[in-house]
């Protein structure tokens, strides 16, 4: 059996008195992507230089591929790529010069798919680093992990500064690496993005895993939305079981169902309905239902 | 950046009215003379103790008026003009004060003005804060104006605080010295480090980057010393003096018949440059400069094979420059020593200061010893530099596209001092190798083999400072610079001090440099040079264990 691409156990990082992270437990899969999700300052990056070690947990343990992420920190980078969401590389270096510094370092680089993202990305590689935009030095670091092909992609907000042509071929990407079986751990903002991309959804609010699972799976756990106008009096929903925030407008009435739909669809049945919708949460409110004013923390000061 | 922000009035709009874009003007104003005006004061602090330190060290040295004839006596050759200047009334407190003050702290003053200069101007455009800036309620012409303000502050408190130190100095019985004069003095010894604001902040809108505006200003520093070290040797090109900012310096004679006439150009110049700057902001746009930086290059990937052929890429340049300092130092000591041999074997008073500082052996010997201490210097700065880089790269984020690859903290770390203490090696080969070059051809009595072993013992003290440095890089990262450059100066300062006046052996022991045998006056000492790299590799290795368990620091 292989080794999975993350496994944490407890892991936990803190600065003083500021708890950055706290007692995460994560595993991935092989050729899955995981995307990563939370409000700044949740401990998304500090998650990720915990996998890196680039810092040290303060309690627990990360392994990457069964090798632990601080002290087999080298035999672990053989196998992944990394993208940070600010790139700072050498400005006085041109891309073509950055990418084949990176390749030489990372020990094996598929020069002609390497030439290919090139391309696909729109990058000028004669250029100097400091002479690129944001957007473009941020293609620089993508190009330099993907061209490795790594086992593992470690993602922090990699579409910062991409324009929407060039996100929709980081997304390609994406797909591609998936493809392949490479896993790909994707920590976002952009939900379109990681609703687009991900198998898995994992969701961190101040420094805690607060739920983590497939799309279907949180959906499943979260309210449907129920929309009906009626041409008669709209019925009393209040006994309904798992029938909540009911609105009435006039003959129209919207109420969020949890649970079983059944009990609802009776009552309606006996009224004269005229039109009848229900959708699933969007990602986006399936985010905001775990950061909504009721979950505020006040003491969330992490990073 | 945020404070400028934070300036602004809540409900945003144009809205606001004069009091408030004037309110907003001098954040930018007050920023930056906050860093300066702090730096001014710990300057200034370091001045006023260089100053006392000389003077109250000559006058408790040489008590009498014929110890003090004898040492004005010794130090009126041309070597000894050529980096500190002509030598006028060292029989004076004054006098002597001045001499072995005004160069040094120019120096030190004019280095300090560039970087400052070019780090608040072209460095935050650099890294984009200026755009923030400037995206506020401000032009790029009042923001430069503002910074040059803020940094004029940190240059009066660099002022003041030399002047206030100094004129108590002058109303002490040992140290007779006007209120006037000393004030005087003060603005001789600080004047460089404001034209030299005005020149980094000018250089800072020619070119791309700070690294290059660095460059630049000291590029035209470095001419102005050679001008002036030209001037004050060459009597039939003393004209010269005239065309080097360095030589209007030496012009003010302070202490030694005032010459105010000489401030003209200096404060000229100051208010030209600094005017230039503030117009160029204006006129061009954010991140271009008046000479285009090439932003494309074929690619030259020879070196880029890894974390040490990277580090040596990327310093390629600095590593030119330093060694061209090693250079042009030893070749400009070295090439009077005949010159010096011979007025230093008439004044009886050069015995006493040379015996401290090289031992009881031939003057020639002992004349070179004092030129490998100055050469030094500059070996251990080259070297330990690579420290204070391997920080930086830490501090920008850059060290962890290597960290994040299959590469181990450990060889990253001992790789980086390898290279330093390389950088050394080469320094002390080609100091070595250049002054034998150059003994070897005025016949004295000196092997080229003693003199290129001298240059090698250069090596060990260097190798201990970039052990310290490294420690530093481990223990307490973001004090690096701080803990590399107070190490290198202080050993300088009293290895230098305690040499020429009598010092105790505890303060001599604390300077790497004391530790180094004064060759080829003394065989290199095996064994102090063994104990140097020993404490060096005592802190490579600890700072070896420490860093590849701590976490990585960014700015």
């Amino acid at each position: 059996m292989s080794e999975a691409p993350i496994r944490t156990a407890g892991l936990s990082k803190r600065y003083g008195s500021v708890t950055a992270l706290s007692d995460l437990d994560l595993e991935l899969a092989p050729g899955e992507v995981l995307g990563y999700l939370g409000p700044n300052g949740a401990g998304k990056t500090t998650t990720i230089r915990l996998l890196l070690g680039l810092i040290h947990p303060s309690a627990g343990t990360a392994t990457i591929f069964g090798l632990d992420a601080r002290d087999d920190a080298v035999a672990a980078h053989r196998r992944l790529g990394y993208v940070p969401g600010e790139a700072s590389l050498w400005p006085s270096l041109t891309g073509a010069e950055t990418l084949h510094l990176l390749g030489r370092i990372q020990g094996r680089v598929d020069t002609s798919y390497r030439d290919e993202l090139t391309q696909r990305f729109d990058l000028d590689p004669s250029m100097k680093v400091r002479a690129y935009s944001k957007g473009n030095r941020q293609k620089l670091v993508l190009i330099g992990a993907l061209m490795t092909r790594p086992d593992l992609l470690l993602l922090d907000e990699p579409t910062s500064g991409l324009d929407p042509l060039m996100e929709q071929a980081f997304r390609e990407c994406v797909h591609e690496a998936r493809q392949r079986g490479q896993t790909v751990f994707l920590s976002s903002h952009i939900l379109s993005e990681v609703e687009a991309l991900c198998d898995r959804v994992a969701i961190l609010r101040s420094g805690r895993l607060v739920d983590t699972g497939t799309l279907a799976q949180l959906r499943h756990l979260s309210s449907l939305t129920v929309e009906a106008t009626f041409d008669g009096t709209v019925p009393d929903l209040s006994r309904v079981p798992g029938v909540s925030g009911v609105e009435v407008h006039g003959q129209q009435l919207r109420c969020q169902v949890q649970g079983e739909i059944e009990p609802l669809l009776k009552v309606l049945a006996h009224s004269r309905v005229h039109e009848l919708l229900s959708r699933e949460p969007s990602l986006e409110e399936l985010f905001l239902a775990h950061y909504g004013p009721q979950h505020e923390e006040p003491h969330a000061d992490v990073r | 950046m945020s404070a400028e922000l934070v300036a602004l009035p809540a409900t945003g709009g144009n809205a606001a009215g004069p009091a408030t874009v004037a309110r907003s003007a001098s954040v930018t104003a007050t920023r930056a003379a906050r860093h300066a005006v702090r730096a001014g004061a710990v300057w200034g602090l370091a001045f006023g103790a260089y100053i006392a330190s000389q003077a109250l060290g000559y006058a408790s040295a040489y008590p009498t008026r014929a110890q003090r004839a004898a040492l004005a006596g010794q130090f009126s050759s041309g070597g000894l003009n050529a980096l500190m200047g002509p030598a006028r009334d060292l029989s004076t407190v004054a006098g002597y004060t001045a001499w072995k003050s005004l160069t040094v702290l120019t120096i030190v003053g004019s280095v300090w003005g560039l970087l400052s200069a070019t780090k608040m101007l072209r460095g935050e455009e650099d890294t984009g804060r200026w755009e923030v800036l400037l995206a506020g309620r401000t032009t790029a012409r009042r923001a430069t104006a503002q910074t040059l303000v803020g940094l004029g502050a940190g240059l009066v408190t660099l002022f003041s605080v030399t002047a206030v130190i100094t004129v108590i100095l002058g109303r002490g019985s040992k140290v007779p010295m006007a209120s006037g004069s000393a004030l005087y003095f003060a603005l001789s010894v600080t004047c460089g480090a404001g034209l030299y604001v005005a020149g980094g902040a000018l250089a800072g809108q020619l070119v791309a980057t700070r690294r290059q505006a660095a460059a630049l200003t000291g590029g035209f520093f470095g001419v102005s010393f050679a001008l002036r070290a030209v001037a004050d040797t060459v009597r039939s090109l003393s004209w010269l003096r005239w065309v080097s900012p360095l030589g209007w310096v030496e012009e003010l004679r302070p202490l030694t018949g005032s010459h105010p006439l000489a401030l003209a150009p200096i404060a000229a110049s100051t208010v030209a440059m600094a005017a230039g700057a503030i117009w160029l902001a204006g006129r061009r746009d954010l991140d271009a400069s008046v000479f285009p930086d090439r932003s494309r290059a074929r690619p030259r990937t020879a070196l880029l094979t890894g974390p040490i052929g990277l580090a040596v890429r990327l310093g390629r340049g600095g590593l030119a420059g330093w060694l061209a300092a090693v250079l042009a130092e030893t070749l400009l000591l070295t090439s009077v020593t005949s010159q010096e041999i011979k007025t230093l074997r008439h004044t009886s008073g050069a015995t006493g200061v040379f015996t401290r500082l090289s031992g009881h052996a031939a003057i020639g010997k002992a004349y070179l010893s004092v030129v490998f201490l100055m050469v030094a210097l500059v070996v251990m700065l080259m070297a330990a530099g690579q420290i204070v880089a391997a920080r930086h790269e830490e501090a920008a984020g850059r060290l962890d596209h290597l960290l994040v690859r299959p590469v181990s903290r450990t060889r990253w770390y001992v790789e980086r001092v390898a290279l330093a203490v390389g950088i050394g090696l080469l320094g002390g080969l080609v100091g070595g190798a250049c002054a034998a070059a150059v003994v070897s051809g005025q016949h004295l009595d000196v092997s080229a083999r003693s003199v290129v072993a001298a240059g090698l013992n250069m090596v060990p003290p260097t190798a201990c400072a970039v052990g310290i440095a490294a420690f530093a890089l481990a223990v307490a990262p973001r004090l690096t610079a701080a803990v590399t450059y107070t190490v290198i100066t202080w050993s300088f300062l009293v290895e230098l001090l305690g040499g020429i006046t009598a010092s105790s052996r505890w303060l001599l022991d604390t300077s790497l440099l004391h530790q180094m045998a004064a060759a080829p006056a003394r065989a290199p000492n095996l064994l102090s040079s063994g104990l140097l790299v020993a404490v060096s590799g005592a802190c490579v290795v600890a700072g070896a264990l420490i860093f590849a368990r701590r976490d990585l620091v960014d700015e």
